[in-house]
């Protein structure tokens, strides 16, 4: 019995792939496993290469991946082609034997830049010619793969007899056979199987109905073949009860708690699902009675989004878009507007990989600086970064706290990773949340009102129509938010504004803003931000086991940065014992810590392939820097 | 009756047109006594745009081209709130013109002002989308090269319901059409003719003086929808009226159609739980405690489906 299994499924867009993790993931939870499925593929709508890694532990965590996989499911002949070399020794391989005759050279799908790479390593393996069997004898013979060929034609062929299907029909079950392989070889639990079924189906009973039969007898036969060699020990759940859901639904329940009233936005992957799930949501309604509403606007463009988001603070909803980098790059002179006058409004921003549309449904945290400096002249802004999917719940609903309290935008930070991954969340613990509106009057004195006193970074901020009289511009202004090009004026003015981030880092506690994990008296430090935290807590717990004693600094804000705490931190470390570890190019986090803190930064660990730093490639690196005496290690695994 | 003006002094060219609808403004909203505290003048950038800092209701002058995106989540959030926009040509139909577009595919109750002088005056006379070609004003170098946009027949493609034209120095005519397109029920338009005394030679109050008529003196003009069956042929009407330009150009109002859904009205229709009555922006979402209104029960009953019991064994 084992205490993880990694599971990675692949095939063309549009297979069942998403089925196959939407029914284990709430199966597994519901055992009280930690479950985090990622998603990767292109940015197509049918046909491309996409796979789902998934990890199953029974520590009860969603816990990182790493790689080599203990199971490939392959639905297609591109899929064994590509991930030949994700899995371990003795391994499970599923595939098709319908596609053991196919040819490197007729995936079509596949870009010629890993074709050409694959013949490479094909030659060099001495698999020859390129073909899935040849593949798949190479596997069973050099690293001891076990192989579970299966005739999909034969399979759906029972399908379409016992049911009495078309052979479209029958295809759509495609998912079942790596449902059924997954449950066979890890013998799970049947009614935890059905209850993920039920999730996925339960609209539709007659679909549920073959997708259980097809299955059970998958699962049935797998097992009995091979016996159940991926079986997990029995879990440790660290909830009664949890969530099951990808970073964009996390965000989206948070706002929901966080009492969003109005959220509009332009569609934009990774962001849009956010919205979408919000607007399904609407009503806000239980048993039949409404809490509330939330308007929801698809708008034009990116920017009627943010700049509608700007009125509906102004009224006193609590307003937010969700975006990513292309959209907040429209966002950015409303940004400034919002900044210059108080308003408290939320952007998320689900970092993708650029420059430009780089790598659309990829991942990266490339945008951290650009979100620190986006907009013409200074203001300020709050910046939250999250680093995993509870993080983001807490910090959704943080987000629009601290954007009332301190009057000022909040950019909440994701990354694609944490938006596509589904992860089993414990049930968020309810105590922590509160509803800080600072001093937003919905009921004023009438008549024209000082909204920006000069003695008063934090005023109170009577929202229109609350009876009082305000005027907004993006000008420099007096007090009553008029025009004020005055040079007195605009020193006050200005530094009124500023003084404001002076109490956002007074009163927002520091640990909440970061966070030390690991041994006091560790000899490394990793310093990163956004989902690296998911590797990064596992990564030192390995290390540790190595005889490397590290530690994890968590950067949760990054404006304004806990720079007191932080260079306490750093000042117990050897320089050379410091390791950056981003999602990007230049180490945006270090150059923030450096800006404020003055600590240069000597080793980097960073990577900008688009795929999620994984564990096993982490912890290879701060092997490398510690013992070769490494500067830099770029990393690269994923397909 | 409530004082629609404030202190600050306006800062136009001494004679611009921006002081008749200023004026128009303020005598409209005087007459039809709106509550200061609840109505928004929303702005862009330009000129035209200082507006809302010159009435003594609630104003937002925003950014260039924006006025009617920041007035839709005004509107949105707070149904409740007389929303009036006003911009420059430039700003509306050039910059904003997507936002001007959506806002009549929404029908969303807010009023708009076009300040058309056909120029950017605040940049110093550049050519702006209503400027026809082949059009020479004081400070372009050389003849525009770019066709107009007609705003009439612009608005009406878009969906807008109430569309007129009217003329900054005819203050009282402005202020009767401003009257009906705030009582409407929809988005309204008006395309303020208005001469920029500074960078505009062509179109001057001398220009405009003999070629004006009003619509109204039309008997036989009759711009209102009545039945959704006569919608196409008033529509085709109005546009080719608003095609008149040269020794007679039509002031008054367009098109209006009362009959058609705003967008309040639609998300109402969709989703019960929003209301004028009860609008976003005032709906608590805390308790006295400072909970959330959506705790733990009420969190698990709306997100079920995401929610998974782990089983005892």
């Amino acid at each position: 019995m084992r205490k993880d299994v990694v599971l990675l499924v692949g095939g063309a867009q549009g297979s069942g792939l998403e089925t196959t993790m939407q029914v284990l993931a709430p199966a597994y939870a519901s055992l009280g496993y930690g479950v985090l499925a990622n998603r990767e593929y292109f940015s197509n709508i049918v046909g491309r290469h996409s796979y789902i890694h998934i990890r199953v532990s029974s520590s009860g965590e969603a816990r990182p991946l790493y790689y080599p996989a203990d199971f490939l499911g392959a639905m297609d002949a591109e899929t064994v082609f590509t991930h030949w070399d994700d899995i371990g020794e003795g391994a499970f391989l599923l595939y098709d034997l319908g596609t053991a005759r196919m040819r490197l050279q007729q995936i079509a799908s596949m870009e010629p830049d890993l074709r050409s790479r694959l013949m490479q390593q094909y030659r060099e393996a001495g698999i020859e010619p390129f073909t899935v069997e040849k593949v798949v004898e190479y596997l069973e013979r050099e690293k001891r793969v076990r192989v579970i060929g299966l005739s999909f034609t034969a399979l759906f062929d029972v399908l379409i007899k016992k049911h009495g299907l078309s052979r479209a029909q029958a295809q759509r079950f495609r998912s079942s056979i790596l449902i059924g392989a997954i449950a066979g070889l890890t013998s799970l639990d049947r009614e935890a199987l059905d209850l993920g079924l039920q999730r996925r189906f339960g609209s539709r009973p007659k679909v549920l109905e073959i997708n259980r039969d097809f299955i059970a007898s998958v699962a049935d036969e797998v097992e009995k073949e091979y016996g159940a060699q991926l079986k997990l020990e029995p879990a440790e759940p660290k909830s009664g009860e949890y969530v099951v859901a990808s970073g964009n639904d996390v965000v989206a329940m948070g706002k929901v708690v966080g009492g969003v009233r109005y959220q509009a936005y332009y569609p934009i992957t990774p962001a849009s699902d956010e919205s979408v799930l919000l607007e399904e949501f609407e009503g806000l309604k239980i048993d039949g009675e409404s809490l509330g509403s939330i308007a929801i606007l698809q708008t034009e463009d990116e920017i009627a989004a943010v700049s509608s988001v700007i009125g509906a603070a102004l009224t006193g909803a609590r307003a937010s878009t969700a975006t990513s980098g292309p959209g907040f790059s429209l966002m950015v002179e409303a940004l400034g507007w919002a900044g210059k006058n108080d308003v408290p409004m939320v952007i998320t921003y689900y970092q993708r990989g650029g420059p430009s549309t780089g790598l659309p449904t990829r991942g990266s945290q490339s945008d951290l600086l650009f979100s620190l400096f986006a907009s013409h002249g200074e203001f300020p802004r709050i910046i939250l970064s999250s680093g995993d999917h509870l993080e983001a719940f807490y910090d959704a609903i943080e987000a629009y706290n601290l954007a009332e309290r301190f009057q000022m935008p909040v950019i909440h930070l994701l990354d694609k990773f944490l938006a596509n991954m589904v992860a089993s969340v414990p049930f968020p613990d309810w105590k922590a949340i509160k509803i800080d509106r600072g001093k937003t009057l919905f009921k004023a004195p009438t008549g024209p009102f000082k909204r920006f006193p000069r003695d008063q970074p934090l005023a109170d901020r009577p929202v229109l129509g609350s009876g009082a009289i305000t005027w907004y511009t993006g000008d420099e202004n007096d007090e009553y938010g008029h025009i004020d090009e005055d040079p007195v004026n605009r020193l006050v003015m200005y530094e009124r504004r500023w003084k404001k981030m002076e109490i956002a880092d007074r009163e927002i506690p520091e640990d909440f803003r970061v966070k030390y994990y690991g041994d006091e008296d560790a000899e490394v430090l990793l310093v990163g931000w956004g989902s690296v935290k998911i590797p990064a807590l596992e990564a030192i717990e390995r290390l540790r086991e190595m005889g490397v004693n590290a530690a994890y600094l968590h950067l949760r804000m990054l404006s304004p940065l806990p720079k007191r705490r932080v260079s306490e931190v750093l000042s117990r470390f050897d320089a050379d014992r410091v390791i950056a570890v981003e999602a990007n190019y230049l180490g945006q986090a270090s150059k923030i810590v450096t800006m404020e803190t003055g600590f240069m930064f000597r080793k980097y660990i960073l990577k900008w392939t688009g795929r999620p730093v994984y564990l096993h490639e982490l912890v290879e690196g701060v092997l490398d820097i510690v013992r070769n005496g490494r500067d830099k290690v770029v990393l690269s695994y994923g397909k | 009756m409530a004082s629609y003006r404030t202190e600050v002094w306006s800062d136009w060219c001494p004679g611009c047109g921006d002081f008749g609808i200023l004026a128009a403004m303020q005598k409209a909203f005087a007459e039809l006594n709106l509550d200061p505290a609840q109505t928004v003048v929303v702005s862009g950038i330009g000129c035209s745009s200082k507006t809302p800092h010159f009435i003594n209701v609630n104003g937002v002058h925003t950014i260039h081209g924006r006025g009617i995106a920041f007035a839709t989540g005004i509107k949105l959030a707070n149904p409740q709130l007389k929303v009036i926009v006003n911009g420059g040509d430039g700003d509306l139909l050039g910059i904003g013109v997507a936002h001007f577009v959506a806002l009549g595919r929404r029908n969303l109750d807010v009023t708009v002002l076009i300040h058309n002088n056909k120029v950017y005056g605040l940049t110093k006379g550049q050519a702006s989308p209503t400027l026809r070609r082949g059009e020479k004003v004081k400070s372009l170098p050389v003849p525009n090269l770019q066709d107009a946009v007609n705003p009439i027949a612009l608005a009406i493609a878009s969906g807008y319901t109430f569309v007129a034209r009217a003329y900054s120095l005819w203050v009282d005519h402005l202020k009767e059409i401003l009257k009906a397109a705030i009582n409407h029920k929809g988005s309204a338009v008006i395309d303020v003719l208005q001469p920029c005394v500074t960078y505009n030679d062509i179109y001057t109050a001398e220009f405009y003086k003999d070629r004006l008529y009003k619509l109204e003196d039309d008997p036989s003009w009759d711009p209102i929808v009545r039945d959704p069956s006569e919608d196409e042929e008033k529509k085709a009407a109005a546009i080719k009226k608003a095609e008149e330009w040269g020794t007679r150009i039509p002031v008054g109002v367009f098109y209006v159609n009362p009959l058609k859904d705003t967008y309040e009205e639609r998300l109402a229709q969709r989703n019960p739980s929003y209301s004028i009555d009860n609008p976003p922006a005032l709906q608590p979402i805390s308790r006295e405690d400072g909970s959330p209104i959506v705790g733990p029960d009420e969190f698990r009953k709306i997100f079920k489906r995401f929610i998974v019991n782990v089983k005892k064994l």
